[in-house]
């Protein structure tokens, strides 16, 4: 029989018979001093909403600009062979023109913001992760429901000496989470301390 | 050769060249044999040919099917603790499946494989590296006996359920009555058997222009034929008539999946079997259930049948609809009790009254402006400009009036009740389901808010399983943020696995 269910035994019965049940019951629990079972203040439990947040490398803009102006200049190219061929298309240069400098200057600003608002966390048991363009979403990842960890090294990222973390859960491509623009040095720390975690819990199961 | 242990690789049931030969040539077959008839029509060469093509088909399949079945061969390897299989004519492959990866073993028998006397074993894996495995012909008895060799696994029956010692017998507990399933036809699935209709008479009409351009006589007479027929005479004719199509469809797709349907105990795991032609068997272990979810629409209510589905973990990976088939076990019209009776089976007791949250009335603002507002605003500007639209002003009414009731009664239907064991999220329109999960299956947890619900404290939050996410949206996000906080205490403080 378990321990809660000897409990809810006990709890339904009458004082006079509680005694005899209690001692027959308890009698080989030694620990049975030790043992309460206090409400749970939800308020008190700790709080992931304040939790201090780090924030991706500074240099991590640096990349993402390299990336930002690869993509406009393949798009530049695309755009000005279309131009040069036809001559139709000439006509509303201008209009393309605007559109183009449109384009470049949504695409730095989304990716600003998206960086600024970017952050993760290591705590004893969990980590988080918060992203977003437009609506903020804070991803939570407890260490025992990671399936492996992965450190990628993009072609310039290594080039600034950062890293990217990937977790992943059983949950698929939904409940993994990739930590960008992390310095290298910190991301193997990173990804060692979760992968020594991951052999603890799994140790102790 | 063959030993019960399975220390020794092993090859299938000899019967089994059979089987693949025969899988081949229905391959084959399936594959060639439209272009060849009209080949054949076309030349009007002998018949006797097309025979004798099909034949030789069928002796490279038998002679492929032998040097498959010579290099096919399963073991298991009691000190890595794997199941190994070595297979492949041309491209050898070797799998190597972790015992305790292994979700669940199927034995199945198609319709050639019940004539021949022999079974398939499938067996399911989860994690990352997800792979199935089929072993196409084996004995019965070896069929069974392997299942169990593969389940035997020590951790996995650690923290299972407490199960008194009456619970361990394999009799039938729960069995679904021919007429249980005639009502759960009757009122399920309408959608689905649409769809398949509606897929199944364009096939039809598809090949039969096929033929006759093949015979070059295709003069539009389907076309004029449909034309002439669509009436509004015919039509008021034509809905009862495919209404009753659809019903029929419907109850005979039910019979074919679900007749004989029974469930069984072996020790800690269920066996299910059903099916009219071929018979399906899978074995689960109530741990392994992620999310456990029954359903139930008005006619169902009326008549108290519930529709039950066990989802198992899917390894993490887009599936295709035959793996989540597999993976996902739907028990078809059960009673109240029975419904209960599964559910403490799976869960361990029976989720008790909770806290409920509910979204607010915004959670109708988006649909209705998508769904109704601009297909009411891109039609007012068809009918102020053009004539065609115009007969169609009852239905534009109709489907605003229509789609708004469904959003309203979707948005009363969405909520989620949270107890200290459970989390039951409730949605639907038409079919009410309830999803119920134990915080420990939770792999991820997303909490995200909109700027402009920044004031108005709604937020959202997903909840992703191995077997899919549980949403629950336009909530208090206070309280929600208070439910994330309580559920990752509940993760994180106690060391119950997943699965």
């Amino acid at each position: 029989m378990s321990f809660p269910f000897v409990f809810h035994e006990i709890l339904s019965c009458k004082k006079i018979i509680l005694v005899a049940v209690f001692k027959r019951a308890y009698a080989p629990f030694h620990k049975m001093q030790d043992f309460t079972n206090q409400p749970i203040d939800l308020d008190s439990l700790p709080q992931y909403q304040e939790t201090p947040l780090n924030k991706p490398s500074s240099k991590y803009w640096k990349v993402i600009v390299i990336n930002i102006f690869i993509f406009l200049i393949l798009i530049g190219l695309g755009i000005s062979v279309l131009v040069m061929s036809d001559q139709d298309i000439k006509a509303y240069l201008y209009l393309i023109l605007s559109g183009y400098i449109f384009l470049a200057l949504i695409l730095f600003i989304i990716f600003r913001i998206s960086l600024n608002k970017r952050g993760f966390a290591l705590r004893d048991k969990d980590v988080i992760y918060k992203d977003g363009v437009i609506a903020e979403t804070t991803t939570i990842v407890p260490l025992s429901r990671i399936q492996h960890v992965e450190l990628n090294e993009g072609i310039f990222s290594r080039m600034f000496g950062l890293g990217t973390i990937e977790i992943y859960t059983a949950a698929g491509s939904e409940g993994k989470i990739s930590l960008a623009g992390i310095e290298i040095e910190l991301a193997k720390n990173i990804k060692e301390a979760l992968i020594k975690r991951l052999d603890y819990t799994q140790a102790e199961q | 050769m063959i030993s019960k242990d399975f220390i020794q690789p092993q090859r299938q049931s000899v019967a089994g060249i059979l089987i693949t030969a025969i899988h081949l040539l229905r391959l084959a077959v399936k594959v060639i044999i439209f272009p060849l008839v009209l080949l054949f029509i076309k030349i009007k060469a002998n018949v006797f040919y097309l025979m004798l093509i099909i034949a030789t088909l069928f002796i490279l399949s038998v002679i492929y099917a032998y040097f498959y079945f010579i290099k096919f061969t399963f073991h298991i390897n009691a000190s890595k603790q794997e199941f190994i299989v070595d297979k492949g004519v041309f491209n050898r492959t070797h799998l190597g499946i972790p015992l305790e990866k292994i979700q669940q073993v199927n034995i199945d028998q198609t319709l050639v494989q019940k004539i021949i006397g022999v079974y398939s074993v499938k067996i399911d894996t989860a994690g990352a590296e997800s792979k199935e495995v089929s072993i196409g012909a084996i004995d019965e008895e070896l069929a069974y006996n392997l299942k169990q060799q593969l389940l035997q696994n020590p951790i996995l029956h650690q923290e299972n359920i407490p199960v008194q010692n009456e619970d361990i017998n394999t009799s039938a507990f729960i069995k679904i009555s021919p007429l249980t399933l005639l009502k759960t036809g009757l009122t399920s699935n309408y959608g689905q058997s649409l769809l398949l209709l509606c897929g199944f008479i364009y096939a039809i009409v598809h090949y039969i222009k096929e033929v006759l351009k093949a015979f070059n006589n295709d003069k539009g007479q389907i076309e004029h034929f449909m034309n002439s027929s669509l009436t509004l005479f015919s039509i008021s004719f034509l809905i009862p008539i495919v209404l009753l199509i659809l019903l029929a469809t419907n109850v005979i797709r039910t019979f074919i999946k679900y007749f004989d349907f029974e469930i069984s105990r072996h020790n800690h795991s269920l066996l299910i079997s059903s099916g009219l032609f071929a018979k399906k068997n899978t074995l689960i272990t109530p741990n392994k259930v992620q999310i456990t979810t029954y359903n139930q629409n008005y006619f169902q209510r009326k008549m108290k049948l519930f529709n039950l589905e066990l989802k198992q973990a899917h390894g993490g990976h887009d599936q295709s609809d035959k793996e989540k088939r597999n993976a996902n076990l739907i028990l078809p019209g059960c009673s109240p009790v029975e419904k209960d009776d599964i559910i403490k089976l799976i869960l361990s007791q029976l989720p008790a009254n909770g806290k409920v949250y509910k979204p607010n009335f915004r959670f109708l603002n988006l649909p209705i402006f998508f769904k109704i507002i601009i297909p009411l605003v891109v039609y007012t500007i068809l009918y102020l400009n053009t004539d065609v639209v115009k007969p169609f002003l009852l239905a534009a009414i109709l489907y605003a009036l229509i789609g708004i009731t469904m959003l309203y009664i979707s948005y009363k239907n969405h909520q989620i009740t949270v107890t200290d064991e459970f989390i039951i999220k409730q949605s639907g329109i038409w079919d009410i389901t309830h999803e119920i999960i134990t915080p420990h299956k939770i792999q991820t947890i997303a909490a995200f808010q909109y700027p402009w619900h920044k004031g108005l404290d709604i937020g959202h939050v997903n909840l992703h399983t191995a077997a899919g996410t549980i949403h629950f949206k336009f909530g208090n996000y206070t309280q929600i943020k208070k439910l994330v906080n309580w559920w990752l205490f509940q993760v994180e403080s106690s060391n119950q696995n997943w699965m």
